[in-house]
């Protein structure tokens, strides 16, 4: 018998000093080195673009929330202006007014109080104000008022130092006799669209997008979280649950314009919906919206521990009970979070609400659902067209008022989330 | 035992259980349990005797769990598993279509392997049931129902001034026993426990055995268990399951010290497990 030992051949002792090993040890602490210097890099650049944008639109945008005045000196009773101050009572006011001739009553006074060759100094649409005045109180009609009226665009830059230099030339001399001002454009928060930059408002697109949302919502919110709820609690697993599936995640990835498309051919050209409408856009964006709520809907439902549906069960709650008492409340923050990133993608979306006519001038803001109506990224787009330099900043306050919005709605999404949210 | 009587379940419920006594509370006759495909429990016939806690012991993977939830029905969220053969309830058949499974669950109560108290208060947890089948009559009645659950699975005096703090802050131990007034709020007849101290340190583990021990007068309890210690120590029968089959049934003291099958005596010497 020979003595055969099974022991393998010794292995030298790992010596972790040697070269190649401390070699590999400097080699893992610089490669973690670098890649915390790629991270860093990376945020900071992001940071820095953030940044970048965010400090051009308030340069720019700030401008916008301003409008210059000029003070005019009108005196009523001296002008050729005539109106019967009993017409001014009741329905007939809107029409006595217009018939009389107030725009030249201002024209006049301004060329008394200012000289023959001051006729550009006022914007086209400044004797409205005027006019809501004499509206307000008939009685000024007997005396001399002071208004202070919106600036012509032109004038209205050169106040803020970025107009041509004879525009600077008649802003300083009218800064010399105190007779300008530039102040909070109160107007700019509570008008509508229209041609002329110094008295375009943010009102009617924001009341536009408003509305369109909470027809999005109304749409969106329900129907998606129904459809997560049976997809994950009731469907059973089969070819045609796998086909929805596969469908409802292509739909999340459609381009914005083809939802555009089949909302002018379904909503418009088939069902005679109102053009323009508060309603289709937000019918037309909730389609795009939904997927995005089943998706994570469907995951926020996934995430709910088993263990919590068999405890329910197991004391005798039917599914319906299981559902509406135990996984929904525990996937509501999760469904609330991809509910708002859905509501926010789809506040941005302009292509698809062109399609279906959302970018008409509109002078005033919609009063309802049906109304012709803008909304803000359009409203961004149309005023981004034009060539005027006065809409550059009205686009930048615009965008201001579009990131407001879509910042609000992310902050309300924060909060919803930390109060429903529940650990297990 | 000797305080049971006064703890207060009602006259009428305790004088039916007397009368039944003679008759198996569950019958199961020559039951298959299907994942797709697969078998997973072979032809298994047991009585499920009232007042008496009843072990299901074997080797992991052996079925002990899919027969156990065929007994209330909850493989039926299963989508691939199958039932065959026939489970009675008092001589009801539990897979007829008259049988409601929602109250059927309410019968058969459950407690898991893993302690899962709903993310909601102590109270909650346990009134959920009640409120659910409507047992309560009122705010005062639920309080009532609460406490009396709470003192039964012996965790009343630990939490009487907490009710409203989550059920999930409380250690493993307390949200298994939690877990068992939640079953024993709606009243159930037979309680089903999977694996109710696996997931507990020796100490937890004792206090649920004492309070199987005292529960057992009132409901008929099956207990899944791999560890054949506690099997010797709560149940009063015992079930020996081997790749799906149901080896040996009977007495726990005759199983543990006399078993006629040798997979049994092997299994119980720790030759395999
Ligand atoms: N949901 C399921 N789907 C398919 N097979 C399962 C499922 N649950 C358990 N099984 C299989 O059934 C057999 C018995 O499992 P189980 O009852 O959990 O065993 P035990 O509780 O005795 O450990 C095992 O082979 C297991 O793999
Ligand atoms: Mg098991």
């Amino acid at each position: 018998m020979t003595n055969t030992t099974h022991a393998e051949p010794r292995r030298t002792p790992t010596n972790w000093n040697d070269q190649a090993m401390q070699e590999r040890i400097r080699g893992r602490y610089a490669s973690e080195r670098r890649f915390r210097l790629l991270g860093l890099f990376a945020v900071l650049l992001s940071a820095g673009f953030l940044a970048f944008l965010l400090v051009t639109m308030a340069a720019n945008g700030a401008r916008g929330f301003t409008q210059t005045e000029v003070r005019v000196e009108v005196d009523f009773a001296k002008s050729a202006l005539f109106i019967d101050p009993a017409a001014l009572e009741g329905f007939g006011a809107d029409a006595a007014l217009a018939g009389a001739d107030i725009d030249g009553a201002v024209q006049t006074a301004v060329r008394a109080q200012y000289g023959e060759s001051a006729d550009g100094l006022l914007s086209d649409a400044a004797w409205l104000r005027v006019r809501d005045a004499i509206l307000e109180d008939p009685a000024l009609l007997n005396r001399s008022e002071t208004f202070w009226l919106p600036a012509r665009s032109g004038l209205d830059q050169a106040a803020k130092s970025d107009g041509s230099a004879a525009d600077e030339q008649i802003y300083r001399q009218l800064d010399d006799q105190d007779s300008v001002r530039t102040g909070f454009n109160l107007g700019f928060l509570t008008g509508a669209d229209a041609t002329d930059p110094t008295v375009v408002g943010i009102w009617g697109a924001f009341k536009g997008s408003l509305f369109t949302m909470l027809v999005t919502l109304a749409l969106a919110f329900p129907i998606g979280v129904l459809s997560a709820i049976y997809l994950e609690e009731y469907a059973p697993r089969n070819r045609w649950t796998d086909l929805i599936e596969v469908s409802i995640n292509n739909l999340a990835a459609v381009p914005s314009i083809i939802f555009g498309l089949l909302g002018l051919a379904v909503f418009l050209n088939f069902m005679h919906l109102p053009r323009s409408a508060p309603l289709v856009g937000g019918i037309t964006l909730a389609l795009m919206t939904m997927p995005v709520i089943v998706i994570a809907g469907r995951n926020a439902i996934k995430s709910v521990p088993p263990s919590i549906r068999d405890a329910a069960l197991g004391v005798g709650a039917s599914r319906v009970q299981v559902v509406f008492h135990h996984v929904l409340p525990l996937a509501l923050p999760g469904i609330l979070t991809g509910t708002i990133i859905g509501m926010a993608r789809a506040l941005g979306e302009t292509a698809p609400l062109l399609m279906i006519g959302m970018r008409a001038f509109i002078a005033s803001p919609p009063g309802g659902f049906t109304e012709p109506a803008t909304v803000l990224p359009v409203q961004i787009f149309l005023w981004s067209d034009e060539v005027s330099r006065g809409f550059v900043e009205k686009t930048s306050a615009a965008i201001i008022v579009l990131l407001a919005f879509l910042l609000a709605m992310n902050g309300l999404a924060i909060y919803l989330r930390n109060k429903f949210e529940r650990r297990w | 035992m000797t305080d049971m009587s006064d703890t207060g379940m009602s006259d009428i419920a305790a004088g039916q259980r007397v009368l039944n006594e003679a008759a198996p509370k569950m019958i199961a006759r020559d039951v298959d349990v299907f994942y797709g495909d697969k078998k997973a429990i072979d032809n298994v016939s047991i009585d499920i005797a009232l007042e008496n806690v009843t072990a299901f012991i074997g080797p992991s993977g052996c079925g002990k769990s899919t027969f156990l939830r065929a007994l209330n029905r909850m493989n039926d969220t299963i989508a691939s598993a199958r039932v065959t053969g026939k489970i009675e309830l008092d001589g009801e058949d539990i897979y007829s279509s008259g049988m409601d499974v929602v109250q059927l669950r309410a019968r058969v109560g459950m407690v898991f392997q893993k302690p899962n108290p709903f993310p909601k208060s102590i109270y909650e947890n346990v009134a959920y049931g009640p409120r659910i089948h409507g047992l309560a009559s009122g705010k005062a009645d639920m309080d009532q129902i609460v406490e009396k659950s709470l003192k039964r699975a012996g965790l009343w005096e630990e939490v009487k001034d907490r009710l409203a703090e989550s059920g999930t802050a409380l250690s493993g131990g307390q949200q298994q026993r939690l877990c068992i007034a939640r079953a024993i709020a709606v009243d159930p007849e037979v309680i089903l426990m999977d694996e109710p101290c696996s997931a507990l340190d020796p100490i937890a583990t004792a206090k649920i055995e004492e309070l199987i021990h005292e529960l057992r007068g009132r409901y008929a309890i099956v207990i899944v268990t791999h560890n054949m210690q506690q099997a010797a120590r709560v149940s009063q029968r015992t079930a020996f399951f081997h790749l799906g089959n149901l080896v040996e049934y009977g007495d726990t003291s005759e199983i543990f010290t006399n078993p006629r099958a040798t997979r049994t005596k092997d299994y119980i010497t720790g030759r395999y497990g």
